[in-house]
C-alpha cells in the first residue's frame, strides 16, 4: 500500500513537472524498480533462514545472480584499471568477487528481519538507474529508520540488468571500495607493484574469513 | 530533463529542485595531509576500541531502545539554536521556519524534547551546522582532516564545529551548574551518537581493506549529502562505463 500511495504522487509530481514544460521521466524507471524489488522479495525470506550457512549460501547465490562483479571490480580500480597487467587481471577478478560478495554478505546480515520496498528510482542515463528503497515497517526507536537505501541498477544494449552499487542515505559501497582500493595501489608506489600490493591484501583478508 | 524526476519520490522536493541552490561539486579526494591524518586516525582509533566503544556498550546495556530514542530527541531539541542559526544563515527561511516550529513543539507537548511530536505532524528533523554554512556561502572545503578525538572533519567543518560550540548559549556563562550541564550533554552526546553505529563500524573495521580509507569516504560521501540538505540529483555521481568501455569484458 505504501508503494502505491507513492507512485501516485509521483504521478501528480511527474504531472506537475510536465505543467512546468519539462519532460517527464522515462517509463524504462519501472523495469528497473520492478528489478530490484523482485530481487529484495526474493531475498527477505533467504535472509530470515536460521541457519547461518544456507543464509551465507544464500546470498551468494543471490549476489552471483544479480551483479556483475567484473564490472564492479573494473570500476573500483579507478584510474588504475588500465595499468593492470593480463596475469594480475587473471587474479584480481575472482579474488574480488569473493571479497565482495563477503563485504555484501555481511552488510545484508545487518537488514535480516527486514521487509524493504522500493519508492522511486531516477535515470542518469538509459544504461545507469538509482532505484530508491526504504525499510517498510522499521522498529520504533531505531536509529536509522528513515534511511533511503539506493540501488544502482545497469542495463546493458540487450537490457539485461544488474545491481552495480548500493547504499544508504547517499553514501555507496562501490565509491568507498574504489576509494579504498586506489589508496592502497598508491600508498603502495602506484603501477604494477601497487596493484601487487592490492591483491596480497584482498587474498589474506578473503582467506581469514 | 531525467534529474528532476529525481525529486519525484517527493513533490515538495520537486519544487525545491526548481529552485535549489549550486552544491558543491564532487572533487577527487584531497589528502595532502594523509600521513598526519592516518597517526591521528590510528590514536582515536585506539580510544575508541578500549574507551567509547565499551562505553557505549555500557549506554545500551542501561538503557531501553525507546529511552535512547528519547534522549537522542532530547541531544536533537538542544542543537535548535545553532541549527536555527545557521538555517539563517543560509538563507533557508523556510527551514528555519521548521526549526523554530519544532523547537516550540518539542519542548512544550513534547516533554521537554524527549518526545517528537513534531515530527509526527510532518516537521522533519534536519541537522545544520556552521561548516555546512560556510560551504554554502562557496568555502572551499579544504583538506581532509583527521582532529583529535573528534575525528573526521575536514579545515571547514573543523572551523565551523569551534564556531558552533560559541554559538551555544550555554558556552558564555561560567557558573558551576552551567558547567556541568555542558559537560554533561557532551558526554551523554558522544555516547548517544556512538551507540547505534557499534555494530556498522565493526563491519566496516572487519571488511575494509584500509579502514582509514574508508571511514574517509564516508565521510565525504556523507558531508555531500548533508551540505545539499538532502536535494538530490544524483549528478555527481562517478559514472560506471558506458557500453564501448567494458567490451573487453564481454
Amino acid at each position: 500500500m505504501t508503494i502505491f500511495s507513492r507512485r501516485s504522487l509521483f504521478a501528480i509530481a511527474a504531472s506537475g513537472a510536465m505543467a512546468f514544460g519539462l519532460a517527464a521521466p522515462a517509463a524504462a524507471d519501472q523495469a528497473a524498480e520492478d528489478f530490484v524489488q523482485n530481487i529484495l522479495d526474493e531475498a527477505a525470506p533467504k535472509l530470515q533462514s536460521g541457519d547461518q550457512a544456507t543464509m551465507i549460501a544464500a546470498v551468494e547465490a543471490l549476489v552471483d545472480e544479480y551483479v556483475d562483479m567484473r564490472r564492479v571490480g573494473r570500476f573500483v580500480l579507478g584510474k588504475y584499471a588500465r595499468q593492470m597487467t593480463d596475469a594480475q587481471a587473471a587474479e584480481y577478478y575472482p579474488l574480488f568477487r569473493q571479497y565482495a560478495t563477503m563485504v555484501y554478505r555481511n552488510t545484508l546480515e545487518n537488514y535480516a528481519g527486514q521487509s524493504i520496498v522500493v519508492t522511486g528510482s531516477v535515470d542518469r542515463a538509459a544504461y545507469d538507474i538509482v532505484v530508491n528503497s526504504k525499510i517498510a515497517n522499521p522498529e520504533p526507536g531505531d536509529a536509522f529508520a528513515d534511511a533511503v537505501i539506493h540501488w544502482r541498477v545497469y542495463r546493458d544494449k540487450e537490457g539485461a540488468m544488474s545491481i552495480f552499487d548500493a547504499g544508504a542515505n547517499e553514501i555507496w559501497l562501490a565509491i568507498e571500495q574504489q576509494e579504498q582500493f586506489t589508496s592502497i595501489i598508491a600508498n603502495n608506489g602506484g603501477g604494477e607493484a601497487g596493484i601487487n600490493a592490492l591483491i596480497a591484501d584482498m587474498r589474506t583478508r578473503v582467506e581469514a574469513n | 530533463m531525467a534529474q528532476i524526476a529525481g525529486a519525484g519520490d517527493d513533490p515538495d522536493a520537486i519544487a525545491r529542485e526548481l529552485q535549489s541552490t549550486a552544491a558543491e561539486p564532487a572533487a577527487a579526494v584531497a589528502d595532502p595531509w594523509e600521513g598526519f591524518n592516518r597517526k591521528m586516525f590510528a590514536v582515536n582509533d585506539s580510544l575508541d576500541r578500549n574507551v567509547m566503544t565499551p562505553a557505549a556498550k555500557g549506554y545500551r546495556t542501561v538503557t531501553h531502545k525507546k529511552q535512547r530514542k528519547g534522549i537522542r530527541n532530547f541531544l536533537a531539541n538542544l542543537r535548535t539554536p545553532v541549527i536555527f542559526v545557521n538555517d539563517l544563515l543560509q538563507g533557508e527561511v523556510g527551514r528555519a521556519g521548521d526549526t523554530l516550529g519544532r523547537f516550540v513543539i518539542n519542548s512544550t507537548i513534547g516533554f521537554g524534547g524527549m518526545g517528537d511530536p513534531a515530527e509526527r505532524i510532518g516537521i522533519a528533523q534536519h541537522s545544520e551546522d556552521f561548516g555546512q554554512t560556510l560551504a554554502v556561502w562557496g568555502v572551499d572545503s579544504g583538506p581532509y582532516l583527521v582532529l583529535p578525538f573528534l575525528g573526521p572533519s575536514t579545515m571547514r567543518d573543523g572551523f565551523g564545529a569551534g564556531v558552533d560550540i560559541a554559538t551555544n548559549p550555554a558556552f558564555w556563562i561560567s557558573t558551576d551548574p552551567a558547567m556541568y550541564y555542558r559537560f554533561s550533554t557532551a558526554g551523554v552526546g558522544v555516547l548517544s551518537a556512538r551507540e547505534p553505529l557499534i555494530e556498522p563500524l565493526d563491519g566496516i573495521r572487519a571488511d575494509s581493506l584500509d579502514y582509514y580509507a574508508s571511514i574517509r569516504s564516508f565521510y565525504l560521501q556523507s558531508r555531500k549529502r548533508e551540505i545539499t540538505n538532502g536535494r538530490t540529483n544524483y549528478e555527481d555521481l562517478p559514472d560506471i562505463g558506458d557500453f564501448e568501455e567494458f567490451e573487453e569484458l564481454e
